[in-house]
């Protein structure tokens, strides 16, 4: 598959009260980013069980973004924190396992952040489609 | 004199003296090549404890599974097992206020299916199969042992060598253990960088190269998933598998019951649940009826945690679980990587 016809699938969770209103802000202020994600919303960054990310990869999902709110400010006090370590570990995990981590990625997106919302999914976008299709794809 | 005098002799002290209720400990099995788990409660059966270089089981795991709450159990462990106690007590499976370690140094041990004939003990450089002194086979080596870092026992109470009646108390309570037993504390005189520059090489040697040859370890791995046959011993050796109620589970969420071979997930769930902890014990590999080189898979990834979190499994009881807790400082930082 040539890099222009390849578009990524990309699953995208956001957490309800920051970066999901992020993407509904991005939505009402008509800010253009790519169609490549699916969204789940769920109600914390650190609902997202690493089990969610490595099952979507096996599924042959092109790329994970996990999106929650700013340090410190996470609805639930303290939420975040865990989603931070527990990225860090699950992306040393596909490394060890020969997945290249970046196709798991972790961001901060704040519910008055539309702007950045668009960036990060564009970016990402642009980063999946240099990696090329996920290996595990149809496996 | 046998190997283990001091272990025994302390055990024997301390069920007279009524210190524990009962030790757990390896005596012989059917043969030489044979050792089984047993608790022990009458003193005079303390001679039965054997400390030839097998490991079969995980104490630890036997400990949380069978041991009987409130009542206080000396273990007579190696430190993958004196590990394994401190990580269950940390998750809260046993009291560590009712345990005595009683650890043993130890410089590898032999699977009994690929040993020698004759009981075999291993010393930091050499070995004595069936009472002849022989220069050390690493190759006979389970292959976790070769990689381990921790010969001395330090985490537990009190650390005896095999040979000789050295012994030291690490705790206060190993302090009384000795007292009891009429030992006085003194080092061993083993040189523990030698066995570090051993477990260096070897983890050279067994883990592949991060950051190259993606493809080639993906595959690897994928291959030797797809072999599992689902018998679930991974999970119920795994002394750090203490949930009664375990998510892999047939019918539950992530395994359909029936289905072989089950998905790759499941490594990959009992992966991430462990990793953070792995003692590098070696059962899972060693009851895998399929040989899926587990442990070495589980200690690579436990190795790149442990230095980007800063936290090594089962020494320190108050050391907080790397993935279950955070700091004030992260609190303040933004971005998503650690300091």
């Amino acid at each position: 598959m040539t890099t222009a016809a390849f578009r990524p699938k990309i699953l995208a969770f956001l957490c309800n009260w920051c970066s999901y209103a992020g993407a509904d802000l991005a939505g009402v202020s008509r800010i253009q980013y790519p169609s490549t994600i699916r969204v789940i919303r769920t109600m914390c960054s650190c609902r997202v069980n690493p089990q969610f990310v490595t099952k979507a990869l096996l599924m042959g999902v092109d790329g994970v973004l996990v999106l929650g709110c700013h340090p410190g400010e996470c609805h639930y006090i303290e939420g975040n924190m865990y989603t931070r370590r527990r990225v860090i570990a699950l992306k040393r995990m596909l490394e060890v396992l020969g997945i290249n981590p970046d196709r798991v990625r972790l961001e901060w997106v704040s519910a008055s952040e539309g702007t950045r919302f668009a960036d990060t999914v564009e970016s990402f976008t642009a980063t999946i489609r240099q990696l090329g299709p996920n290996p595990l794809r149809g496996g | 004199m046998r190997y283990g005098d001091t272990v025994r002799k302390t055990v024997q002290a301390m069920l007279e003296k009524g210190m524990v209720d009962e030790v757990l400990a390896f005596v012989r099995g059917v043969d030489e090549r044979d050792v089984v788990p047993a608790f022990i409660t009458d003193a005079a059966e303390a001679e039965k404890i054997t400390v030839a270089s097998y490991q079969p089981y995980s104490l630890a795991s036997i400990l949380a599974d069978y041991g009987d709450k409130g009542k206080k159990i000396g273990l007579v462990v190696r430190s993958c097992d004196a590990r394994g106690v401190i990580e269950l007590a940390k998750r809260n499976q046993v009291n560590r206020d009712d345990i005595y370690l009683i650890g043993i140094e130890c410089y590898g041990t032999v699977n009994p299916a690929n040993a020698k004939e004759g009981e075999i003990y291993i010393f930091h450089d050499a070995m004595e199969v069936g009472g002849k002194k022989e220069a050390l086979d690493e190759s006979l080596l389970s292959a976790n042992c070769r990689r381990c870092e921790y010969p001395v026992p330090g985490m537990a109470d009190i650390s005896c060598a095999i040979d000789g009646d050295g012994a030291i108390a690490n705790t206060p309570k190993g302090e009384e253990m000795l007292a009891a037993a009429n030992l006085k504390s003194q080092g061993s005189t083993v040189d523990a960088s030698a066995m570090k520059e051993r477990a260096a090489r070897w983890q050279d040697k067994d883990f592949p190269n991060l950051g190259t040859d993606r493809q080639e370890r993906l595959d690897y791995w994928l291959r030797q998933f797809d072999k599992c046959i689902k018998c679930y011993g991974c999970r119920n050796v795994c002394p750090l598998c203490y949930c009664k109620d375990c998510a892999l589970d047939a019918d539950r969420v992530w395994v359909e019951r029936g289905r072989m071979p089950p998905p790759r997930l499941f490594h990959l769930t009992r992966l991430m649940h462990i990793a953070d902890s792995c003692l590098n014990c070696g059962q899972c590999e060693a009851v895998c009826p399929m040989e899926i080189p587990l442990t070495r898979l589980y200690h690579q990834l436990h190795n790149e945690l442990r230095s980007i979190f800063d936290y090594e499994s089962g020494i320190n009881i108050d050391d907080a679980l790397p993935l279950g807790t955070f700091t004030e400082e992260e609190m303040k930082a933004g971005g998503v990587e650690l300091g």
